[in-house]
Order: C-alpha cells, then sequence, then structure tokens
C-alpha cells in the first residue's frame, strides 16, 4: 500500500517541526519537513502529499503579531493551491502558531470564503505561559466528532500549551454561531471532570472555552494544544496515556493517516 | 610588509613609560595589566614598529581575562591558615592542577572532550554524543538585564553550535542570583536598577530568546540575597546532542573564512575585556548587545544541512572579542588573512578595528574547503542566511587583516596566543572553627510557623511564575519537567530533569538527566563546604530521577569577587580544592567550565565584591528512559525511607537564617557514605522498587517530606524519633539540618523487603507512611506533633513570588 | 513618511495596556486608572498613501480586534485630553528585528519598493499625572534607556 505523505511546512521560527514529523512517523505516514522558499520555488508539489502541518513556533519571530507575516506571504504567494489542497479534503492542520497562520488568513473557519474572520489575540493573562490543560473532545448527538482529527478520543484528554497569544476571538456573533450550529468546535478548555474552566485551567480567555476549531467538512483544524508533545504516556506529566505506552496526541495524527488510507 | 595607515591608528607604544603604558590600557579599556603592556612594548620594539589599533585591539581581546582565564591558568602563591597549622603552597596553574588534573586522574572512557572546545562532550550511544556548556553573562545583565541575558542564552546557544562540527540543542538551563524583589527601593543604589526590573527583564530575556530558539528550559534555580543587588549572576546553559564523527574538527591552510549569520554593528564593543571592570554608573554602554534569536534560529537550521553534508571542516561561534577570537581561534595553529571590508555590516560608519571586535550576536565562522563554496552559499541561501567570505586560512601562523586592499595588521599567532606573561598573584584563605549552635529548642507551633517560613522563603519557593513562562515542553522530550505533580493541577519542585531525544535518536530508549548544585550561603562560612555541597546536590538531583552515578559529569561556573583581594582568591582557592577532593572521591569528572572573576561594585566610594558562588551544573546518561521518577508522593499507604545519616549541621540553612541563629557547623560531604546510597538508588530505580524520590537539601527533611506530599495531594506521617542522627539533636534540628547524602524515598510495601535487603550496610530507616489527610510530623519522645493539611503548605510555597 | 498607529478596538481586552496597567501600579503609581497601548510603526520611502492604507490594514493590524490611523509627516494628530502619553523608540544604530520583519513582509504583499521602517510603542496613561511622574514610568519601566529613547506628551487635567 502507497505510504501516507505528510508536507510540514516550516520557515525562519519554526521549532516544533521535529517532533511533529516524528508524530507522523509513528503513527506510519512519511513526513517531509519542507522551507517554505523552496515550497515557493514549486508550489504545485503541494499536491503530491496527503497530509499538510503548519507547525508550531515562532514563525519570523512572531514580529507584529504571532503568525500574521506567515499568514501573508502564503496567501499572497500560494494562496490558490493551498485553498485547493483544503477543499479537496485532505487533512490539514495548525498547531499553535500553525493555527494562529491558519486563522490569520482565513483558512479556518471556511476554507470556501478564506477570509478572516477570527482571531488569537493576546492571553488576558498578559504572558506567554507553559502548563498543560484538560481538553473536552466536542462531540455530536451520536458521539462523534465532526473534526475528521478529533475522532476516537475520549472525552477528555490533557495536553500541554505554550503560547502568548492563543485567546480565541470571532469577528461577530454570526461567526460564533456558525461554529456552533457546524459543530466545528473541536476542543474546549475544561477542568478535570469536564465542567467549565477558568484562568489558569482555560489558559487564556478564549471565548467559549475554545481550544480548536475545524472548517464545516473537519479536513481543516486547528488548536493551540500540542498534541505532537504527546505521543507516548512518558510525556505526560504523571505519566497517564493509553495502551501502557501511547499519549492521546498520538491518536490525533493517526486519525489523519488513517482518513487518508480510506 | 609595510603597514598603510588609511583604515587604522598606528598607537605609539615604543616611547611610552610605565605610567602612559598603563593609560593607555586604561582609556581604550584595554583592561592590560603593566606587565602586559611592557611585553607588548617589548614585541614591537623588536619588530621596530608601533602597533596599529586594530593589533592592540586584538591583543587586548584575546588575552583578556574572559578568554584566557589567567587568574585560574596563572601563578598563586597560596598561604591556608588554619587554627592547627599553616600551609603554604604555589599553583602553576590553578585548573590544571585541581579540576583539570582530577578529570586526567579519572581518566573515563566515555568524556570525549574536555576542557578544549566550546563544550564539554561525552559519549551517549554507538553514534551520538551529548554536549553541555554553562556560561555566565553577569554585567551585561545588570546594565540591560532584558538584552543582557537574551544575549547570554543566545551565546551559550552558540557555544553548543560551535562546539565540534556544530552539536544541535536540545535543553537550555538557567540559574540566577538576584537582589532580593521587596528591597526597599531606596536602599537600591544610584544608578542600579531596581531587584525586580532585573528579575523581569532577565527572565523575559531568557524566555525570548530560548523559546523563539525552540529550546525548552528545563532546569535552573534561583538564589536571592542583598550581596547580589547590584551584580547580579546569569548563569545559562545549553545541552546538545552531535554525531560522534562529527566532533573532530580542524582547520586546513587553504580552507577559506566563511562568517555567516547577523550582521556586524557597533554592540558589543568591548565586552570581553569590559566583564574584567568593576561595575558603576559610567560603565560603557557599547558592552551592551541586541539579540535576534530568530537569525540564531536560521543560523541553526542551516549550518545542520551544511554539517550532515561535510561542507566544512570547522567552525567556532563568534563570542567575547567577536571576529578576532573567533578567526584566531581557528587560524591559531595555520595561520589566517582577513579582508574586513568583505564583512557586511549593520550600517556605515564602522572602523576596522571596530568591526574586528564588534560582539554582535548570532554570528558563525566556518573553514570551508574552496571545493565547496557554492555548495555552502547556496544552503544558507534557502533558509535567507546571509553567508560571505572574508579570507583565506593560511599556513605562515600569522595573523594578517588588510581593509581594503591595505595591510594593517600583521601578527605572529604565537605571540597573540601564547605571549600573555603569567602573572603571579597571592591568596590567603583563613579557616574557621565552626560550632554547633546552642541546642534550639521549639514547640510543635513554632516548629510548624519555621516549617511554613521555610516553604516560603525565597530560596525554597515556587519558582513557578518564572518556569510557566519558559516553553519546558517544546522538542516534545522533556520527559521529567520542572514542575511536577500527580495530576496537572498540583506541582512541586523537580529534582532534575530529564530530555528523552527520541525526534534526533529514532528508536532509542535513552535519556539526558541534566541538574545543578547552588549555595552561596555555605560559602559566606567556608567556600570549601560550599563547593562540596553544590557538587553533591548535583549529583544527588540527578540520582532522584533515575541518574546513574556511573554516567555523570560535571560543569563548574566559579562567579567570584574581584580575585586581587588576597582572600578573595584565597577561598575560590579552597573551593576549587573542593572540586578536585570530590571529584576524585564521587570519581565524577568536570568536563567543561567558565569563570567569572571581577563581580564588584561599588557604593559611594566603596567597593563590594559578591558572595562568591560555585555553580555546578551535572550531565549524564540515563540508560532507560522508563527508569525515571518523579518527586511527589504516589499513592497512600506506602512506606516512606530516610536514607543517610542526620547530623547536626545548620550552618548557613534556611532555618538559621530565618530564625536569626548564630553560630552552626556547615554541612559536610561524606562520600563513602552517600555514594553507595546513590549507587543502590539507581539499582532500585532500576528493579522498581521505589516509587518515588526526593533530594533533601534547602529547608531539611521537613521541607523535602511536605514538597512529596503537596505535589501528590496527600498527606504523611513521619516519626521524627526515627531518624538516623548522630549525637543528641532536637526535633527542630532533625527537621531542618541540610546535612548532605540524604534522600527521602516511598516504597510500596510488598517491595520492602527486597528494598531492605539493597539497602543493607548503609544508614536508613523506615520514618513514616503515606496517607492520611495531613502532613505529620511527630516525636513521642519529646511530646511534638506538628501537623498541617498539604493544600496549606503547598499555599505557603506558592505565595511568596506568585505575582512578581 | 508614515506614521501608522495601531490600537485596540473598544470592544476587545488590551491584555498589553492591562499588564502594563498593573506594573505601573504595583510600582506605587496609583494615580493611573488605564494603559492603552499602541504599537506604532513609521514607514519610509517611495510609497503612495494607498500602499501605505494597504500595509497598516492587512499586515499591521489585526483586522478582527484592531484598528489604525496614519499620520502622514507634518500632518498632527488631535492629542488626548485625558492624561499622559509615552512613545518609545529605539536609539539610532540599535537593531530593530521587527522593521527587518517588516520589510520582508511588505515585500510579501507585491509592493516592491526601497522603503525603511521603524517600530515604536506608545502608551496612553489616563488619569492625572504630572510630568515628573510620566517621565520616571518612561525611564523605570517603559523605555530602556541604554538602547531607547522615549519622548512625553501630557495632558493632565489640572493643568489645562
Amino acid at each position: 500500500m502507497k505510504k501516507v505523505k505528510a508536507l510540514i511546512l516550516t520557515t525562519a521560527g519554526t521549532n516544533c517541526d521535529y517532533e511533529s514529523q516524528a508524530a507522523l512517523q509513528l503513527c506510519g505516514a512519511s513526513a517531509d519537513r519542507v522551507h517554505i522558499n523552496v515550497l515557493l520555488e514549486k508550489k504545485d508539489e503541494i499536491l503530491n502529499y496527503d497530509i499538510l502541518v503548519f507547525p508550531g513556533g515562532f514563525s519570523y519571530g512572531d514580529d507584529i503579531a504571532s503568525g500574521k507575516i506567515l499568514a501573508n506571504e502564503v496567501k499572497n504567494k500560494m494562496g490558490g493551491v493551498l485553498q485547493k489542497f483544503a477543499l479537496s479534503k485532505r487533512p490539514v492542520i495548525g498547531i499553535c502558531n500553525g493555527f494562529q497562520v491558519l486563522v490569520k488568513m482565513g483558512l479556518l473557519p471556511s476554507v470556501r470564503e478564506f477570509c478572516q474572520t477570527s482571531t488569537l489575540s493576546y492571553n488576558d493573562s498578559g504572558k506567554f505561559e507553559c502548563r498543560w490543560v484538560y481538553l473536552k473532545t466536542m462531540k455530536n448527538i451520536d458521539g462523534v466528532s465532526k473534526c475528521l482529527w478529533t475522532r476516537n478520543l475520549p472525552e477528555i484528554i490533557s495536553l500541554p500549551v505554550a503560547h502568548g497569544e492563543g485567546k480565541f476571538i470571532v469577528r461577530d456573533k454570526d461567526i460564533l454561531d456558525m461554529l456552533k450550529n457546524n459543530e466545528q468546535i473541536a476542543f474546549k478548555y475544561c477542568s478535570k471532570d469536564g465542567s467549565e474552566a477558568d484562568y489558569p485551567l482555560n489558559p487564556n480567555g478564549s471565548i467559549e472555552q475554545i481550544a480548536g476549531i475545524s472548517n464545516d467538512f473537519g479536513n481543516v483544524f486547528g488548536l493551540m494544544p500540542h498534541p505532537e508533545r504527546y505521543v507516548f504516556a512518558l510525556q505526560h506529566p504523571a505519566r497517564q496515556g493509553y495502551d501502557g505506552k501511547f499519549g492521546w496526541g498520538k491518536i490525533i495524527f493517526q486519525n489523519a493517516v488513517d482518513y487518508v488510507k480510506g | 610588509m609595510k603597514l598603510k595607515t588609511t583604515h587604522c591608528k598606528e598607537i605609539d607604544i615604543l616611547n611610552l613609560s610605565d605610567k602612559e603604558l598603563l593609560d593607555l590600557s586604561k582609556n581604550n579599556v584595554l583592561s592590560l595589566s603593566l606587565e602586559e603592556m611592557k611585553t607588548i612594548q617589548d614585541y614591537y620594539k623588536n619588530l621596530k614598529r608601533n602597533p596599529t589599533d586594530i593589533e592592540i585591539e586584538t591583543i587586548a581581546q584575546t588575552w583578556s581575562e574572559h578568554c584566557k582565564h589567567k587568574t585560574l591558568t596563572g601563578i598563586i602563591d597560596y598561604l591556608e591558615i588554619s587554627p592547627q597549622k599553616k600551609i603554604h603552597k604555589q599553583y602553576n596553574n590553578l585548573l590544571k592542577e585541581t579540576i583539570f588534573k582530577a578529570t586526567m586522574e579519572l581518566k573515563k572512557k566515555w568524556c570525549l572532550s574536555v576542557f578544549e572546545d566550546n563544550a564539554g562532550i561525552i559519549d551517549f550511544d554507538d553514534k551520538n554524543a551529548i554536549a553541555f556548556k554553562v556560561e555566565t553573562h553577569n554585567h551585561p545583565s545588570a546594565l540591560e538585564p532584558y538584552g543582557g541575558s537574551a544575549t547570554g542564552i543566545g551565546g551559550v546557544i552558540r557555544d553548543i553550535l560551535g562546539v565540534g562540527l556544530g552539536a544541535k540543542p536540545l535543553a537550555n538551563t538557567d540559574v540566577f542570583c538576584f537582589g532580593k524583589p521587596n528591597t526597599p527601593p531606596k536602599k537600591v543604589p544610584n544608578g542600579m536598577h531596581h531587584p525586580k526590573r532585573i528579575i523581569g527583564g532577565v527572565v523575559s530575556g531568557v524566555r525570548d530568546y530560548g523559546n523563539r530558539m525552540g529550546i525548552p528550559t528545563v532546569n535552573g534555580s534561583v538564589y536571592f540575597d542583598d550581596g547580589y543587588m547590584a551584580n547580579p549572576l546569569v548563569f545559562c546553559g545549553t545541552m546538545g546532542i552531535i554525531p560522534k564523527n562529527k566532533i573532530a574538527k580542524k582547520t586546513r591552510a587553504g580552507d577559506l573564512v566563511l562568517v555567516a549569520g547577523g550582521r556586524t554593528g557597533r554592540d558589543g564593543i568591548h565586552g570581553a575585556t569590559f566583564s574584567s571592570v568593576e561595575l558603576n554608573k559610567e560603565s560603557d554602554v557599547s558592552a551592551v548587545q541586541i539579540g535576534n534569536p530568530i537569525v540564531e534560529k536560521k543560523v541553526l537550521d542551516a549550518m545542520l544541512k551544511a554539517r550532515d553534508l561535510n561542507l566544512y571542516r570547522a567552525v567556532t561561534d563568534c563570542g567575547a572579542g567577536g571576529l578576532s577570537s573567533a578567526v584566531g581561534e581557528l587560524g591559531e595553529n595555520t595561520g589566517v588573512e582577513i579582508d574586513l571590508k568583505k564583512v557586511p555590516l549593520k550600517y556605515d560608519g564602522l572602523r576596522a578595528w571596530e568591526i574586528w571586535i564588534s560582539e554582535a550576536q548570532e554570528r558563525m565562522v566556518f573553514a570551508v574547503p574552496p571545493k565547496n563554496k557554492e555548495k555552502i552559499i547556496e544552503i544558507f541561501a534557502k533558509e535567507n542566511v546571509e553567508a560571505v567570505f572574508i579570507g583565506v586560512f593560511t599556513k605562515d601562523k600569522k595573523l594578517k587583516i588588510s581593509y581594503d586592499g591595505d595591510l594593517i595588521a600583521d601578527m605572529d599567532m604565537s605571540f597573540l596566543h601564547k605571549g600573555v606573561p603569567k602573572i603571579t598573584r597571592r591568596a590567603i584563605c583563613e579557616i574557621k572553627n565552626e560550632f554547633e549552635q546552642k541546642t534550639i529548642k521549639m514547640n510543635s507551633s513554632e516548629i510548624l510557623k519555621s516549617l511554613k517560613k521555610v516553604l516560603e522563603d525565597l530560596n525554597v519557593c515556587s519558582k513557578e511564575w518564572i518556569i510557566r513562562q519558559y516553553d519546558h515542553e517544546v522538542q516534545g522530550q522533556t520527559i521529567i519537567k520542572p514542575l511536577q505533580g500527580n495530576n496537572i493541577e498540583v506541582s512541586g519542585p523537580g529534582d532534575a530533569a530529564v530530555i528523552f531525544p527520541y525526534t534526533v535518536v529514532k528508536g532509542t530508549k535513552k535519556a539526558i538527566v541534566l541538574s545543578n548544585g547552588l549555595n552561596p550561603e555555605y560559602g559566606k562560612i567556608n567556600a570549601y563546604k560550599m563547593a562540596a555541597s553544590a557538587i553533591e546536590e548535583a549529583i544527588r538531583n540527578a540520582v532522584c530521577v533515575g541518574g546513574n552515578i556511573e554516567k555523570i559529569s560535571l560543569l563548574d561556573n566559579f562567579c567570584w569577587g574581584n580575585t586581587d583581594k588576597e582572600e578573595i582568591l584565597g577561598s575560590l582557592i579552597r573551593a576549587a580544592k573542593a572540586c578536585y577532593d570530590f571529584s576524585k572521591s564521587f570519581s565524577i569528572p568536570f568536563i567543561s567550565g567558565k569563570d567569572s572573576l571581577h563581580n564588584e561594585y561599588s557604593i559611594g566610594q566603596k567597593k563590594y565584591s559578591i558572595p562568591p558562588a560555585l555553580l555546578i551544573s551535572a550531565m549524564g546518561v540515563i540508560e532507560n528512559v522508563s527508569n525515571t521518577l518523579t518527586m511527589p508522593f504516589k499513592k497512600e499507604k506506602n512506606k516512606v525511607f530516610i536514607l543517610g545519616l542526620t547530623r547536626n549541621e545548620l550552618g548557613g540553612s534556611v532555618f538559621s537564617k530565618i530564625n536569626s541563629i548564630k553560630d552552626g557547623v556547615v554541612p559536610n560531604v561524606y562520600p563513602k557514605e552517600s555514594k553507595p546510597i546513590m549507587k543502590k538508588i539507581y539499582q532500585a530505580i532500576n528493579k522498581s522498587l521505589i516509587e518515588s524520590c526526593h533530594d533533601i537539601s534547602d529547608g531539611g527533611l521537613a521541607a523535602a517530606v511536605s514538597e512529596m506530599a503537596f505535589s501528590a495531594g496527600i498527606g504523611v506521617k513521619i516519626d521524627i524519633d526515627k531518624v538516623k542522627i548522630k549525637g543528641k539533636m532536637s526535633p527542630a534540628e532533625i527537621l531542618f539540618s541540610q546535612s548532605n547524602g540524604r534522600f527521602v524515598v516511598e516504597v510500596d510495601a510488598k517491595n520492602e523487603k527486597k528494598f531492605r535487603s539493597l539497602f543493607k550496610g548503609t544508614v536508613f530507616s523506615q520514618v513514616g507512611l503515606t496517607g492520611g489527610k495531613d502532613v505529620v510530623f511527630e516525636s513521642v519522645k519529646n511530646k511534638i506533633k506538628v501537623m498541617e493539611n498539604p493544600k496549606k503548605l503547598m499555599s505557603s510555597w506558592q505565595k511568596t513570588l506568585q505575582d512578581i | 513618511m508614515y506614521k501608522i498607529e495601531i490600537k485596540t478596538k473598544e470592544n476587545f481586552r488590551d491584555a498589553r495596556g492591562e499588564y502594563y496597567l498593573y506594573e505601573i501600579i504595583s510600582m506605587g503609581f496609583d494615580n493611573v486608572k488605564k494603559v492603552k497601548y499602541c504599537p506604532l510603526y513609521i514607514i519610509k520611502g517611495d510609497i503612495s498613501d494607498g500602499e501605505a492604507e494597504i500595509i497598516a490594514r492587512q499586515l499591521l493590524i489585526d483586522e478582527i480586534t484592531e484598528d489604525y490611523s496614519i499620520k502622514k509627516e507634518n500632518e498632527i494628530l488631535s492629542p488626548i485630553k485625558v492624561g499622559g502619553a509615552i512613545e518609545v523608540w529605539y536609539k539610532k544604530g540599535v537593531t530593530d528585528t521587527v522593521a527587518q520583519s517588516v520589510q520582508k513582509a511588505v515585500k510579501d504583499l507585491g509592493i516592491d519598493k526601497k522603503i525603511e521602517v521603524n517600530t515604536g510603542h506608545k502608551y496612553y496613561l489616563f488619569g492625572d499625572i504630572s510630568d515628573e511622574d510620566l517621565a520616571l514610568m518612561a525611564e523605570k519601566l517603559f523605555a530602556n534607556t541604554l538602547i531607547q529613547g522615549y519622548e512625553i506628551e501630557n495632558h493632565a487635567l489640572q493643568r489645562n
């Protein structure tokens, strides 16, 4: 069987590319880390890949605002082919800085509209923070997640966050209603028992405790927490996981790989 | 060959008197002594010409204390006076006769590069090695805390990029000594920043640089003392991994000199010589550099690609002394010709010598075989890194610098690197007897009050405010974290960090442990015991999480006051002697080190030296990452043991400080007792006989047990009468003594038998049981029962620095 | 020359402003009631008014939470009437890394012209504050005078 191929887009300041690559490899995919300068020379090659990853980091130092410069660069120089990739229902994920990029160029929450209607702003605490949080996996009444990346997860998992600009905000109520009605909210920050969380378990003050969203089809996914840092149980502060060995973050990547396999 | 002075100035030195030579040194911030200036004068008398400005600057940089460590490698005439005897001894090279000597004598096969390259390197597995370096960046951090600490971390990361043919950084460490954040503003010396501003700035600087580089800051500590108010200490460390076949580097004649990374500006001129100058209000501001982590990240990404394609033969970083030191180091055994006009500049108007010694950040220098010329430039260009050839390595063992075709420097490498005259310094150390304090009698409520005060103490309390600002999880490899708890809401202080480099070494089971030891409070009384304690603390911390003392290496960082003063240099010698003694007795080698010796500041007319600080950092290899431990208690009804003997050692303790107790014996180190215990802990962890393990240090066993309980969210009951002690001690003394060599461990009842038989022959005892809702310390004999809820103890521990 | 000032829209939280307010109060200046933080950019070079608008709108602001105003050379923005303001800029010769990023990003927008960029910060301090206190706050908190210069405007209520 053909190996699932993932592209991890890197640029100056990307710094979660190796662990994202390792996570995908652990799930049986091949994963190339490709610098944007290289990709821009042959943009259409992106269509030879099955999965696209916008990894975490500080693209261009997060100068001006986090993810902003890369969002503009990608949209202006290869927006067309990127939109085509996403519309072809292939899995796309933006993690932390990658989420900021997806939201600021508008690939989320609507690939078709491709314009910015939400943002990730400065944490209410005003500072960068690294900690583990609980996340509630959002499911419909049948118990299935719309987002293909978050399927097969228990109701509550934990993942680490590390960011200074992670407060999810929408342009207006219509956008929030759309996210809710279309079941595009994939993860919410919560407390241990799943109830609504305040700071620090909601680490940034996001509206509705939103930690991650997807597009309406569910193939494009963005989240502030880092699933790639929790593929082994050992990486959890209390060493919890599944099958005595793996961390819940692995499932997220496995979902995308399995989805491509069909 | 005749030098031209279009782009440089001739400095008249041939006819200067002694006084004029000294004035020249001082006015140009050369930090050269009279003897050194006279050596230079003689050299040029021989050449029958005056030096150019760039030549003098080059000598000053190369001979700086920062680059040459003249004090520690010079001749020291040492006198030691104790109540019993006098010892007189001459050291011809203190470093070689103490720290380095121990390493040589221990002859560890797994030490791959010690005290020669930019960092120490030890074996990791068949194919890979790990490198570790810790640097200080004190003076710049006092003046510009944010920029100073950012460039401090940036600089030590470059040390790791510049070790061998370049290592990939896996983790950072940071240790700070500050004035107290609650210092009343009017007590802050005129012209100095308030400690709070220094703390905020330093932490943000490390945060912004480390986080942007994508290197987790995983281990560190913060020590507060008024003595560091005007002269904070900022220690930054980086650990990296390197393929074993990329460790050796050698420049060859004909290789091209490539400078890559940031552009050169006027920043950081005289940083190397400046670090030997005492701080005052008028301190030179151009000594501060500005960092840009994203440029360094790009350099890192590009150079590792070039390394793996074998495109260069040698590399080093531009640190103190800038190009002059980096190029000089790579060309020391060949010779080099440089055209400074080719160096990319941030802006016009730099004089040639400024380009040469500028400490602008994020630059690396490579020796590139001509055949790889195009390829390497292409690699750097792909990552948007500017890389320019500025010269060629020769075989005439000379340093020749030209600018726009004019020769402006022409000197012998041998004079530059070996010409510095050895200085003789005098040192004296008076060793005083220490006496036990008057027996401390406290009732239960007084003990509880002390326990809370200990947990609230600046030097014990939670540093969560700092730790959370660092991305200690990036790279996904931090499997023993700086804050540890049994779920994600509670936390306690981890002993050491463990990095599991699975993204770099595919399929590995091995891991790397990093820890540190530091206790300047002991140094105020006894520098020898301070060093011994720091060494053992660093080792103990590593052992607690699963480190194997057979494979731990150490780094030393001396930050001392003005060592021109005999008694200050004397205490340094005592500390260096302890390094030798305990490196030998634990059979644990030093692999690298650094010193910063002129930490002196003035308030008004009076000069003050900082309390001496020896930071010991440890790096070790763990065979199986699964056999590692966190410190919180794991469950109720487990047995609690204390390993090691508790002595009446309260000198320099946190307890004595908060209760203003005079006297007291500073904790000593007893390797014959503690080394077997540490070996057995390793075995016990690998046989899964221990559930948790925590080092006893600041705050004594009362603090250690409390931390294990509150980070687990469960209670514990300790019987003070069961603690193994030496001589007679009161309950408070037992609870708060800071004797070295001790651990608290948690053992599941089903493993007790095996555990006891393993530890047979060492001093240990079962002292209690986990469980219940309170932390309880009881002595029936003395009618003492101290009880508190673990949540309340945690809030004492957390509140002090919560919102700094 | 265009001077572009970025503001957080009224209905969104200015977390950085709140952070500085907290710092100021903990320094003992309880006469400051609110701080508003505004990034500043100066763009010099051969660009048109329209291009300056594009740069501001597409690059420098977050459309959701921020607004901007552009001031051209010789144009005076109406001063605030509520308290003081401190502007902080890098001194000449100090590397302005954000400015370098802005230059790159402007090219990505398709504006391929030679421009010079400076970045700065403006802090509006609401409350009745003396000139001395403003200078003290600038030196102790907002500017590091080793590498940054600052300018103060003051419109304290009592002195109007």
